[in-house]
């Protein structure tokens, strides 16, 4: 649906100034139908690669196509995209509802004033209506975002950090919104620093770091990064085994990880020293420590002689 | 496509509507003007009323032309610096629309403007008991063939140059400047100086002069009508010699601006 291979993007930011390498190589793929998160460090190149999705921007050298085709601007590709921005660079001195109205108008459809008023209420614009954009929050200007991105019912969405400045109600039913467009058939790539979020969203995440993709895959597969451990809480006897990692005591209580390969040792071990074990858990990963570990190069993911990857941890 | 030019449009004419700056622009300009109008209303003499009327015509017709040309560079630089095109082209809105869309929403203010502009010649013309001429007509309709191809101009300049270099290449480094340039260079070579250097600028003088569009291409044709206010049957052609000359300026900008519209990173 969406590709992107060997995208290198540069460019100088000022006339005679140094060169900045925005992407470095970025290749990733977006199948139809996922709810795909970008996810990086600030300058990571997350939105230089969402510009260049949507044909804002032109790769240095590399290809991208969207269902099938190169981003041209304007051209009747985008009758089924949306694309919210991450700054609210909109025709300020529009009101709300004519911005609404105006963006709405430009995918060539007529939307009826109840449909453009609904939309305003859902999203509790509809009493700031004829206030100018240049006057309005940063989290309002992003609701008229959020309600010409959803009016047309898109096939493809793209988000850059959609919920910045939204309030938590609205953040909330932003939310809810994105997944029942996503279970009709929608494909939604999104741009993110709220790991949570993604957590919640996505199905599929690339992890981005200086322009090129670190990690891209099904987010059940980064979740797996740190489940080959057992956290082990237990009441040490004098015996504290040697392949236990992390050891924390407490007085007599002892908390460790415990590496997946010695579970059955350290079992027995309870079982012959009498250890009195309180608690012995699979390790709950988040995106967040699989994308610390990944960006900070203490992860790497690896395909074994199967063909499947695998999540090794130094 | 009708709806998508019209949505434009729409947006345009808002954006006309609610720029301070040529509001500003326009109170200053109109405020001069009536202040101007005032002396002959306590003259008897219909010469010198005449004159006032011409006078003030001349006036609100030069200002109309620094109005359009304003007009079609603040339409380009404020969307080009607010960055607010990506909401634009991100969607099935080509370029090639935007930029037709904005040409046209500021020759339709101009429209209106010289419009009015004709409509205060003829009420000023009946309150002075003066006869309506029909050069205010003439001079109307090439005030308006000329801004068409300085909206255009002013756009072009506005999408490849900061708004500020495009305002003062615009007012200062046009094609008079390097006519009275080509000039001095010519009158130097006669009195005696031929150096090579000379005759190099004396060319780069005359090919800018000749490269640049010009304000009023027939103004030697046409200055006649402008302070007479009379149109002798002959002298209707060159209102479209104006228009073709303006048009053909125009459609050159037109693709040129556009050109540099999809080469620039809307980001």
């Amino acid at each position: 649906m969406i590709v992107a291979e060997d995208v290198h993007v540069n460019f100088r930011t000022k006339l005679f100034g140094p060169m900045v390498r925005a992407l470095n190589g970025l290749t990733l793929e977006v199948r139809e139908g996922d709810f795909f998160a970008l996810v990086g460090r600030n300058g990571a190149g997350k939105s230089t690669a969402m510009y260049c999705f949507l044909g804002l921007l032109r790769p240095t050298s590399g290809k991208v196509q969207i269902m099938g085709q190169l981003p041209e601007l304007g051209s009747r590709l985008y009758k089924n995209v949306a694309y919210l921005p991450e700054e609210p660079h909109y025709h300020l001195y529009l009101t709300v509802e004519e911005a609404t109205r105006y963006y709405t108008s430009l995918y060539g459809k007529h939307v009826s004033n109840k449909t453009i008023n609904e939309s305003l209420e859902r999203l509790g614009l509809a009493e700031f209506k004829t206030l100018p954009l240049a006057k309005c929050s940063k989290g309002m200007k992003q609701k008229v975002g959020i309600a010409q991105c959803l009016i047309h019912q898109p096939k493809v969405l793209f988000l850059d950090e959609p919920t910045r400045g939204l309030d938590p109600l609205i953040v909330r039913e932003f939310r809810e919104t994105l997944q029942e467009i996503h279970q009709r058939g929608a494909t939604i790539v999104m741009n993110s620093h709220v790991l949570s979020e993604v957590e919640m969203l996505a199905n599929r995440v690339a992890i981005i770091d200086r322009g090129t993709v670190v990690v891209q895959d099904e987010l059940q597969n980064l979740l797996t990064l740190d489940q080959e451990l057992y956290r082990v809480v237990f009441e040490a006897n004098g015996t504290v085994p040697d392949y236990l990692n992390a050891v924390e005591h407490t007085g007599n209580l002892v908390r460790a990880f415990l590496p997946k390969a010695r579970l059955g040792d350290f079992l027995e071990l309870v079982r012959t020293s009498g250890l009195l074990l309180q608690e012995c858990s699979l390790k709950k990963a988040s995106l967040e420590e699989s994308f610390f570990n990944l960006v900070k190069g203490e992860a790497t993911l690896t395909e074994n002689e199967n063909g499947n990857r695998e999540v090794s941890v130094s | 496509m009708t709806e998508l030019l019209k949505a434009n449009i729409w947006a345009d004419v808002k954006f006309y509507r609610r720029s301070k700056l040529l509001l500003a622009f326009m109170l200053v300009f109109l405020l001069l003007t009536a202040l101007q109008s005032l002396p002959p209303l306590f003259m008897d003499s219909g010469v010198q009323s005449f004159n006032s009327l011409q006078q003030i015509v001349a006036d609100l017709n030069f200002f109309l032309l620094i109005l359009a040309g304003g007009m079609g560079l603040l339409i380009i630089s404020s969307h080009l610096r607010s960055r607010s095109l990506k909401m634009v082209f991100t969607k099935p809105c080509p370029p090639e629309l935007w930029l037709l869309s904005a040409y046209v929403s500021a020759a339709v203010m101009s429209l209106l403007l010289n419009l009015v502009v004709l409509g205060s010649g003829v009420l000023l013309s009946v309150l002075w008991h003066l006869p309506v001429r029909m050069g205010l007509v003439f001079v109307s309709a090439e005030t308006f063939a000329v801004s068409l191809g300085l909206i255009a101009y002013l756009m072009l300049l506005g999408t490849v140059i900061h708004p500020a270099l495009a305002a003062i290449v615009a007012v200062i480094f046009n094609a008079d400047l390097f006519y009275q340039f080509d000039v001095w260079t010519k009158a130097a070579m006669r009195s005696g100086n031929s150096s090579i250097a000379l005759r190099m600028v004396e060319r780069l003088f005359h090919g800018l002069y000749i490269l640049l569009p010009m304000v009023y291409p027939f103004d030697k044709q046409t200055q006649n009508i402008h302070t007479s206010l009379r149109v002798m049957s002959g002298e209707w052609k060159y209102l479209l010699f104006s228009l073709g000359y303006t048009l053909a300026l125009s459609a050159f900008c037109y693709c040129v601006s556009l050109f540099a519209l999809k080469r620039k990173n809307h980001i």
